[in-house]
């Protein structure tokens, strides 16, 4: 075992609370970034629960919920080799108005119905379709029934002047801003009345899915008409503008510094006062000859272990509280990237503060020894 | 390797060694115009009264404190003309200290505390170091301390792991203050007989400052400070110093 570990097991009380700074480093940044991919990976639900490959809208479209209306005969575009077929989507945000009083905004969703269909959610089994085919018949998340302030499935609430009826529920698809309202193309455009010949995007699905990278290649030629994107691309560049939207970025990136600095702060102080309290064992070095720097490498390396230490502390917490908050609905999103990146960022934290604890190192005096 | 301890090759000389501290009117001289010569296998001892100046004039020999004044010379080479750089490499091949307190790290065991020496000063391997490191605890009598840490161990144990780690990459000059300062009278002898040991079967030159004069009888020469002046006393002074100290005949 190294000096530097035989000295931090040794001495772990000491230690512990720079270990324990950077495990909370690590925490937050962990556990920040996982809630808010969580939290923003619903903006993309539509997107991910297609069966599209292919997505196309307006070149200024910023997010699958905010889409500008452009024309159906768009998917001429796709009449290409690679692509087995296209179809129209509608989307829009509109009120609800509550039989019981008071208005929601909602997001409507139309999509084609069929079997075959590549923009209806998997969530919408052949018999909610059945359902759904009906003039005006929307499906929601039972979830939002409170919300939307509805009883049971059956009841009706008004868009715009139009009756429109819940005749199923689905599960999961809660959304981050107006409740989802799926439901056929025509009753979207029965409510939202979009201009006659628009939709809000051209869905297309390829022979192959590898070859999705490879049409939105094609499709970039028409760059300033219309906006091509691979189905995860789209659903990237949907989540991200929710991020810098909503600032949420900005906050997460304060707190995640804030976390740092506490754990830099309180990781540097330890290792400081720790090295401190060895001055003199360090002096005795320095008068035999000992360089400066192999007792800075035994400070680093001190701090190498306080990071792998706080890191393999944090983990086991970040899962808990992320299962934890799956149970209470808080949906924390841990992939392994991020989970990488918030060890190299703390490691990266620990190994400065074991910079900085350096200073200590120039008290080092082997004539103060003399008395 | 066996040397005669009477050899008069000169391995460490200063010449004309002043040292001050402050300015002005409270301006100290510590040592003035010293000058001595050490010999190797002898064991020297600097005595004198608190604040005469003995560990100034230790610091200024082993290379840790400049003079204001003066050269020291080790193996022929002038200590305070070198860089400090190389100053410090030239103490790292050729010094060992003991100090005052043992210093030792608090978490490393008897055996780290010596092989930490070899690893990190000489880049010695962990199988060198070790069997380096057997031996000196062999001849320390700490075979069976080797893994205890400092807090286990009595206050002679620890000053012996203290002697190790100043002798252990076989120094050519050693350099004790007070080494036998916390120690009761059994452990101090035999710390001091580990020292003379270093100086006649090694052939090292050792420098010990102690104000206990029962470690007279184990040395080969007395040297005094008062006041920052030295006096040497003869070779093998046979007077005790009392109270009073009495400066030995010249």
């Amino acid at each position: 075992m190294s000096y530097a570990l035989s000295t931090l097991w040794y001495e772990r009380q000491r230690y512990l609370p720079a270990v324990l700074a950077v495990a909370f480093s690590c925490l937050l940044i962990a556990m920040q970034c996982g809630l808010l991919i969580g939290l923003f990976s619903i903006t993309s639900i539509p997107i991910d629960e297609s069966s599209a490959d292919i997505w196309v809208g307006h070149p200024d479209v910023p997010s699958v919920d905010l889409g500008i209306p452009i024309p159906e005969g768009w998917q001429s575009y796709l009449a290409l080799p690679e692509v087995e077929r296209s179809e129209p989507y509608m989307e829009g945000f509109a009120y609800w108005k509550k039989s019981s009083g008071g208005m929601e905004l909602v997001l409507v969703i139309g999509t084609r119905l069929g079997p075959d269909s590549i923009g209806a959610i998997k969530q919408l089994t052949p018999e909610l379709r059945t359902r759904l085919s009906e003039p005006n018949a929307v499906v929601v998340d039972e979830g939002e029934f409170g919300r939307l302030g509805l009883k049971k499935v059956g009841d009706t609430a008004e868009i715009l002047g139009k009756r429109v009826r819940v005749v199923g529920t689905v599960r999961g698809l809660r959304s981050l801003a107006g409740p989802y309202l799926f439901c056929s193309l025509d009753t979207a455009r029965n409510v939202l009345r979009p201009p006659p010949g628009q939709c809000t995007f051209i869905l297309a699905k390829c022979h192959n899915k590898e070859d999705a990278p490879k049409v939105v290649e094609k499709l970039k030629v028409y760059n300033k008409k219309l906006l091509p994107f691979t189905t995860e691309e789209f659903s990237m560049h949907s989540q991200l503008h929710w991020l810098f939207k909503t600032k949420a970025g900005i906050a997460l990136g304060l707190a995640a510094a804030l976390g740092l600095l506490v754990g830099a702060v309180v990781t540097s102080t330890t290792l400081h006062s720790a090295t401190s309290a060895s001055l003199k064992e360090y002096a005795v070095l320095r008068a035999l000859g000992i360089p400066r720097w192999r007792m800075s490498m035994m400070v680093v390396s001190q701090s190498f272990w306080v990071g792998i230490g706080g890191i393999a502390a944090a983990m086991p917490v970040i899962y808990g509280i992320a299962y934890a908050g799956d149970l209470i609905g808080a949906k924390v999103l841990l992939p392994p990237w991020l989970l990488l990146g918030a060890c190299v960022v703390t490691m990266t934290m620990a190994m400065l503060s074991g910079l900085m604890a350096l200073r200590s190192l120039r008290m080092v005096e082997p004539v103060t020894l003399l008395r | 390797m066996q040397m005669d301890a009477r050899t008069t090759t000169s391995t460490m000389k200063a010449c004309g060694v002043t040292r001050s501290f402050g300015s002005g009117d409270t301006k100290i001289y510590a040592i003035r115009n010293v000058s001595l010569e050490l010999h190797p296998g002898q064991i020297a001892l600097l005595m004198g009264p608190s604040g005469s100046g003995k560990s100034t004039l230790l610091a200024v020999l082993s290379g840790l404190l400049h003079p204001d004044s003066g050269n020291v010379l080790a193996h022929d080479q002038d200590l305070w003309a070198m860089t400090e750089r190389q100053r410090e490499a030239f103490r790292l091949q050729h010094f060992g200290f003991i100090f005052q307190g043992y210093n030792l790290f608090a978490a490393l065991t008897a055996r780290e505390q010596m092989e930490m020496i070899l690893r990190w000063g000489n880049g010695a391997s962990a199988k060198e170091a070790r069997e380096k490191t057997d031996d000196m605890l062999g001849m320390l009598g700490l075979t069976n301390r080797a893994h205890l840490r400092p807090l286990q161990m009595s206050g002679g144990e620890k000053q012996r792991v203290a002697i190790g780690r100043a002798l252990i990459k076989q120094p050519g000059f050693v350099f004790a203050d007070e080494p036998t300062s916390a120690l009761d009278w059994k452990h101090g002898q035999h710390v001091i007989e580990l020292l003379r040991a270093a100086a006649h079967d090694q052939g090292s030159t050792i420098l010990v400052v102690a104000h206990d004069s029962r470690i007279v009888p184990f040395v080969d020469r007395v040297l005094q400070l008062e006041d920052g002046i030295l006096f040497e006393g003869s070779e093998k002074p046979v007077e005790m110093f009392g109270d009073n100290p009495v400066q030995t005949s010249f």
